[in-house]
């Protein structure tokens, strides 16, 4: 009982001054993931909202370094940076791949797929916007069912469903998966938090609102993010090796009307055709709900722990053999 | 930071780099909507006729700070344990948690904080400087109480004068013991004499005391209430076995126990008629209602009208007394004539008018008549200007002479509750610190409170509101010993629990947790400080402020003044 109250980490490594518009989710998903993380953290951001945000030459407002790469290699350099600092003998700086959707679920899936099948140590954080937002709102597959953007207008709206890229990425049997909302930030932070201390590939799929993209007033940036996750549009999960799934707050499930109704994007939508995107949504959700463990109530937002460090990749273990570390050292001189 | 100088082309590093800190651009200048701090009334406290500060008595039981809250509602009101448990709580009405899950029972917590202090022998200071001026007041009901005790607290010597042997007035005769125990009230009647009131009791102005004798005062406040019953106006009032509500009360208050009848008829729909009803029925009688309106007009409180029900009082609705005839002087018949309701009066209520023909006749012998109280203002030595029955007084409560006040049901006091009279004490005293030629430290508070739509409700979780512990008339020992019980310690907390705190900052922190321009911090005192050079007025602070207490202005805009009392 009493109020709901966040404990988060109290240091600030995000600095004010950048060029985030009002009320932007990306921007919040930062300084979380860096409250997360602390200032031994080098940042890879490919190109999306982010390598503006940063701020222009000379200023930088992410207070670690940022390492700014082409579209569709935020994986791969990511990979790149890890090996240099495993080869400078710094294994204590976390590598934090910082992408939109456009460079995950688009562009940048061919390098994110390499990463996570050769499950290089890294944490792959995919802010998602639901658009390519930064070279003004063009649809990318992760723009839902039906909404707006400039290349899918309000008369031929998006008719594909949102890419899942979730599944795709459980299906490389990465050893740490999760799904995490700017309206929940402690959840975020003890996902990020529980992702550092796992070896190997991490993945983070965030729900990051666009203002001026979804076409909503910025103050409700954080009400939207939460309907998105009581409506079961965005559940919030775990998922361990790619097949223990873990829900992390039961929705209340609130009609997704109610989501629908307070963004400009899906202003067009008439009642069946919201219809639509509310079979859409429970049709998802149960076929995610099934593979949950039942005791989710054990499993409070931010609660879950990960037992140990428990390697179900073959090719973790095969790298982890005392010939395979020699060959890797005597490659390293 | 390091800095570099390269003095070739070939020191340069392959890629641009940037060192610096985008904390050199001033991203406030993209605002056109500013965030602020602002503390705002909760409608509970702008409700409160006393003008008890509630949110803020609340943050100190969640703290367990039970002597400090007790002294936050001791700023307004002396008699917390009277209204905890008499006051018909018009706060829990606007509570902004009664359309979520139930309005928190703030008088249960007003009751909770008074009783943990029966014990407390610590007062609290007065607030003002001693000064010369001395004030009478007549009579010691609520409102003579309650400016008594502002006043001494503002330093004024106050004299209280009585006309019964003990002080109280209505709270002491009136309202019976099992709503209102005797001790409850010496003992805070007792709090505000130790704060250097005095009352002299046996002291009937215009009757042992002299009227000439408060010329020596500076100010007179007339207090006197409301303590005589309206007649019925019907042939046979004056047959034994007739009493008036207020009589009745008044001697079964005095522990004269007054003879009636097993059949009892109370005829009225005010408190007094309910409290008639309620007690005539502890003394194991048949006791019916008789209101010539109906059930939705009755002026009782509704919980009080639902108890009496609960308890075995009948009701009769739309009945009006004719006559009452009687056997050898004694009543032993009422005639009646059925009622219906025709155009609305003054009162904006229907008027009831007589069914021609439907005249009948009930048997009794016991009848009470509750049809309404009126002021004795017998004594008043010269002619004050009157609204009916009442003393006529401005907002300010000064009478038509200089000098002298007037409040509660003597005056016009709106709905002659406990409560307004101690708001009418209150207010009359500041009137009278103005009258003697200081300036009052009111603010002309607004009387905007935060609205439920402003309360961000995911932050409160869903829990009920408590259940009072009562105990029914035929499980209690005694027959007058309190229905309501105290709130235990842990079900005050979680209610305390479940208040929202309007329009007051409790430093919970999600406008930091929230601010994507990391442009709200906390200075040494624990107070947010925005830093408007970097703060680019998205409004998610304002929007997810769990209490109302911020507000977004247009950029430019004069930052308003505080709004709370």
């Amino acid at each position: 009982m009493g109020q709901i109250k966040y404990q988060l980490p109290p240091e600030e490594v995000l600095a004010p001054g950048h060029f985030a518009c009002p009320g932007c989710g990306a921007t919040l998903t930062m300084r979380y993931a860096l409250k997360a993380l602390g200032r031994k953290t080098v940042v890879v951001i490919p190109a999306c909202c982010w390598s503006v945000i940063d701020g222009p030459v000379p200023y930088s407002a992410a207070g670690v370094p940022v390492f700014h790469t082409a579209f569709e290699t935020a994986a791969s350099t990511a990979c790149g940076v890890k090996a240099g600092l495993d080869a400078q003998g710094d294994h204590e700086t976390t590598v934090l791949a910082f992408a939109g959707d456009g460079g995950t679920f688009d562009i940048g899936l061919q390098a994110l797929s390499g990463a996570a099948e050769r499950n290089e140590d890294f944490i792959y954080i995919c802010y998602d916007n639901e658009a390519y937002m930064n070279t003004g709102i063009q649809r990318s597959s992760a723009t839902p069912l039906g909404a707006w953007t400039t290349t899918t207008p309000t008369e031929s709206p998006k008719a594909e469903k949102k890419k899942n890229i979730v599944e795709i990425l459980a299906a490389h049997r990465i050893p740490y998966l999760a799904t995490a909302s700017v309206a929940y930030p402690d959840d975020m932070i003890s996902k990020i938090r529980k992702a550092k201390d796992i070896r190997g590939f991490k993945f983070i799929h965030v729900f990051s609102p666009c203002p001026p993209g979804w076409k909503f007033e910025p103050e409700d940036s954080i009400k939207i993010s939460r309907m998105a996750i009581e409506s079961k549009v965005f559940p919030l999960i775990e998922i361990f090796h790619g097949t223990d799934y873990k829900l992390s707050k039961e929705p209340e499930g609130v009609p997704v009307r109610d989501y629908i109704k307070i963004q400009g994007r899906f202003r067009h939508l008439d009642e069946e055709r919201i219809g639509i995107i509310q079979e859409n949504v429970d049709e998802e959700w149960e076929r995610l709900y099934s593979k949950c463990v039942p005791t989710t109530q054990a499993h409070h937002a931010g609660s879950g722990e990960f037992q140990g460090e428990r390697r179900s990749s073959a090719a973790l273990s095969i790298r982890e053999t005392d010939s395979a570390k020699k060959k890797v050292q005597s490659a390293r001189r | 930071m390091t800095k570099y100088n390269f003095s070739t082309v070939e020191e340069m590093p392959p890629l641009a780099f940037s060192l610096e800190s985008t904390r050199m651009i001033p991203t406030g200048s993209w605002r056109h909507v500013r965030p602020v701090y602002r503390d705002k009334n909760s409608p509970c406290h702008i409700t409160c006729p006393a003008g008890e500060k509630i949110p803020a008595y609340f943050e100190l039981v969640r703290q367990k700070k039970y002597a400090e809250a007790w002294y936050k509602i001791l700023e307004d009101n002396p008699l917390p344990g009277v209204t905890g448990r008499v006051c018909y709580h018009p706060c829990e009405a606007q509570c902004n948690r009664a359309g979520y899950d139930g309005a928190v029972a703030i008088h249960n917590i007003e009751r909770y904080v008074a009783d943990k202090n029966l014990q407390n022998k610590k007062l609290p200071a007065a607030v003002e400087s001693p000064k010369s001026e001395k004030v009478a007041v007549i009579g010691s009901g609520p409102a003579g109480l309650s400016c008594a005790y502002q006043l001494s607290r503002m330093g004024y010597r106050a004299i209280i004068y009585e006309s019964d042997h003990e002080p109280g007035g209505m709270l002491r005769y009136g309202i019976p013991d099992y709503r209102l125990p005797k001790k409850i009230l010496d003992k805070e009647i007792k709090d505000i004499e130790t704060l250097g009131v005095e009352i002299r009791t046996d002291s009937r102005i215009g009757g042992n005391v002299a009227w000439n004798e408060l010329e020596r005062y500076d100010a007179v406040f007339v207090a006197v209430g409301a303590g005589h019953s309206r007649e019925m106006e019907t042939p046979g009032e004056d047959l034994k076995g007739v009493y008036s509500g207020i009589h009745f009360l008044r001697e079964l208050n005095a522990g004269n126990v007054p003879k009636v009848g097993r059949n009892v008829l109370v005829v009225g729909g005010g408190n007094t008629a309910i409290d008639a009803a309620r007690s005539a029925l502890r003394l194991g009688k048949r006791v019916t209602v008789l209101y010539r309106r109906t059930r939705a007009d009755m002026p009782a409180v509704p919980g009080e009208i639902e108890e009496a029900e609960k308890e075995g009082v009948h009701f009769e609705f739309l009945v009006a007394p004719v006559g009452l005839s009687g056997d050898k002087g004694k009543v032993s018949e009422i005639e009646l004539v059925k009622m219906k309701l025709g155009d609305p009066d003054e009162s904006g209520r229907k008027r009831p008018v007589p069914v021609k023909g439907s005249n009948f006749s009930l048997k009794a012998d016991t009848i009470i008549s509750a049809v309404g109280e009126e002021p004795d203002l017998s004594f008043l030595p010269y002619s004050f200007l009157k609204k009916g029955i009442r003393l006529l007084v401005d907002d300010d409560y000064t009478t038509g002479v200089p000098g002298i006040f007037a409040g509660g049901d003597a005056a016009t006091n709106p709905n002659g509750t406990v409560v307004n009279a101690i708001r009418a004490g209150k207010e009359a005293a500041i009137s009278i610190h103005e009258f003697l030629g200081w300036r009052s430290r009111s603010n002309g508070a607004s009387h905007n409170a935060v609205t439920p739509e402003e309360v961000n409700t995911f932050y409160f979780p869903h829990g009920n509101r408590v259940k009072v512990p009562t105990q029914t008339i035929q499980k209690s020992k005694s027959a007058f010993s309190e229905v309501n019980r105290t709130l235990t310690e842990e079900q005050a907390l979680t209610e305390a629990e479940r208040c929202f705190t309007c329009g007051t900052c409790l430093h919970c922190d999600v406008c930091m947790t929230f601010c994507p321009d990391v442009a709200i911090s906390k200075d040494e005192s624990g107070e947010y400080v925005i830093d408007y050079d970097h703060c680019k007025g998205c409004g998610i602070c304002v929007e997810e402020c769990p209490r109302g207490a911020m507000e977004l202005i247009p950029e430019g805009a004069r930052e308003p003044a505080e709004e709370v009392d």
